[in-house]
C-alpha cells in the first residue's frame, strides 16, 4: 500500500488551524494536488463540518467524504501523540481506498506550547500560534514551538490592537528555532499563506508533481 | 535535490564503515527529534540539498551513511541538554521505583549508561523542577546538567512534552 505523506497541524484553540487549512488547500488544489483532511476534536465535529462545507461543498476542491471529523472523546493530544491508533486507522483506510491522494492533513487542537505529533502519525509538523496570545509565545519556547518543522504566527493584523511586537516575535523565533523556518501570516487576507503552501510542497512533497499529472503523462 | 531512502551503513554500528569516522565526508547535523522523522529535507554542511523519504521500517540513527551515485553523506546527531544523575545510596529499590515513576510521568525518554541515568530537558530551570519532584529522595542522588548526544534506551524513546 502506498504511504501518503502526512502533515500535522497543531496549536492552541482559536489560533487558526482550520482557517489555515481553508486558505492553503485551494493553493494546493490549484496546483493539482489531491488532499484529504482529518480534523480531531474532543466531542464536536464543527471544524470538520465547516471545512467540508467551505472546501468541498461550496468550492468542490475535494470530495466531501475526504474531510473527516474525529471526535476523540478525550484530549486530542492523546489521539495525535500517545495513542494515534484512531487516526492511523482512518489513514489506513484512506491509503487503501484513495492511493491517488498526494497529501493527508491532520488537524488537532492543543492546549499549550508542548503539542507535538507522534512521528508515527505525521511526517511534518506545523505549529500555529496567533499574536493575540501575546508576543511572548516564541520566547517561551516549548516542544511545539522549538521542534515543529514550520512555525506559523497568525493574525498579524491584530498585533497593533493587542500591543504585540512582531519584531520581538521574529527575533525570539529566530533564537529559539535556530535555522528552522517560521512565517507570519494573516488568514483573513491570505498574507503569508502562499509561503506555507510552498513549504509543504518543498519540504514534504519535495517539489514533485501531483500524482494525477504524472498519471496523465504516462 | 538528492533523494535517499535508506542508509548504506552506520559509522558507529557497522565495522566496515568505522573508517568513515576519520574521513571528511559531507555532514548533516540534525536533532534527536528530527531523527524520528520519515520525511525530512535538509542541507549538508557543504550545501547539498538532501531529502529523505525513508523506506518502511527504516529509522534514522546518529552516524548513518547515505550514498547517492558518488556522493556520501554522514548524519550527525546534535548534542542536547540532559539531566544526569547517579545514586549516592545503593540497594534502595523503592528509590529506583519512585525516580522511574517521576521521570516516566513527565514522559521523558531515558538512557542508562552504567551507573549514570540520563533524560533530556529543554531548559536548565528543569533541574529545579525535578529537584522538587524528587522530594526527600534528592539527598540520595547526585544530579548535574550536561550537554551531549542523547541516545534513548530501547523502550525508553517515548514521546515528550
Amino acid at each position: 500500500m502506498t504511504r501518503i505523506p502526512r502533515i500535522g497541524i497543531g496549536g492552541p484553540v482559536g489560533s487558526g488551524k482550520s482557517m489555515l487549512i481553508e486558505r492553503f488547500v485551494p493553493i494546493l488544489a490549484e496546483k493539482g494536488y489531491s488532499v484529504s483532511i482529518i480534523s480531531n476534536d474532543v466531542i464536536s465535529k464543527e471544524d470538520a463540518d465547516r471545512m467540508r462545507t467551505n472546501l468541498a461543498t461550496k468550492k468542490g476542491l475535494l470530495p466531501e467524504n475526504l474531510v473527516i471529523g474525529l471526535a476523540t472523546g478525550g484530549c486530542p493530544h492523546t489521539a495525535i501523540r500517545e495513542d494515534p491508533s484512531m487516526n492511523l486507522s482512518v489513514i489506513e483506510e484512506l491509503e487503501s481506498n484513495h492511493p491517488d491522494l498526494d497529501l493527508i492533513i491532520i488537524e488537532s487542537g492543543g492546549d499549550n506550547i508542548t503539542t507535538t505529533f507522534s512521528p508515527i502519525l505525521a511526517d511534518y509538523f506545523i505549529y500555529i500560534i496567533d499574536v493575540a496570545g501575546g508576543d511572548k509565545y516564541p520566547r517561551k519556547g516549548g516542544l511545539g514551538i522549538e521542534s515543529c518543522d514550520l512555525l506559523v504566527i497568525n493574525k498579524i493584523d491584530l498585533a497593533i490592537m493587542v500591543g504585540a511586537d512582531l519584531k520581538l516575535m521574529q527575533r525570539d523565533a529566530e533564537i529559539n528555532r535556530k535555522e528552522k523556518p517560521f512565517v507570519f501570516i494573516n488568514c483573513k487576507t491570505d498574507e503569508g499563506v502562499l509561503d506555507v503552501a510552498e513549504h509543504i510542497i518543498h519540504d514534504v512533497l519535495f517539489g514533485s508533481l501531483p500524482k494525477s499529472t504524472i498519471t496523465q503523462k504516462v | 535535490m538528492l533523494e535517499v531512502n535508506s542508509p548504506i551503513g552506520n559509522i558507529f554500528h557497522d565495522k566496515e564503515f568505522k573508517y568513515f569516522k576519520n574521513m571528511n565526508f559531507e555532514k548533516i547535523k540534525i536533532s534527536r527529534i528530527d531523527l524520528e522523522k520519515r520525511i525530512l529535507r535538509r542541507k549538508t554542511d557543504l550545501g547539498t540539498d538532501v531529502g529523505w523519504k525513508l523506506d518502511p521500517g527504516v529509522k534514522l540513527r546518529d552516524g548513518d551513511i547515505f550514498k547517492n551515485k558518488d556522493k556520501k553523506i554522514v548524519l550527525e546527531q546534535l548534542p542536547e541538554k540532559v539531566i544526569s544523575f547517579k545514586l549516592k545510596t545503593k540497594n534502595k529499590p523503592e528509590l529506583m521505583f519512585l525516580l522511574g515513576h517521576i521521570i516516566g510521568n513527565r514522559h521523558r525518554p531515558v538512557s542508562i549508561q552504567g551507573e549514570e541515568f540520563l533524560f533530556p530537558i529543554q531548559t536548565e530551570s528543569e533541574k529545579e523542577l525535578f529537584s522538587k519532584l524528587f522530594g526527600d529522595f534528592i539527598t540520595h542522588i547526585e544530579m548535574t546538567i550536561k550537554e551531549q548526544v542523547f541516545y534513548p534506551n530501547s523502550g525508553g524513546d517515548i514521546h515528550e512534552h
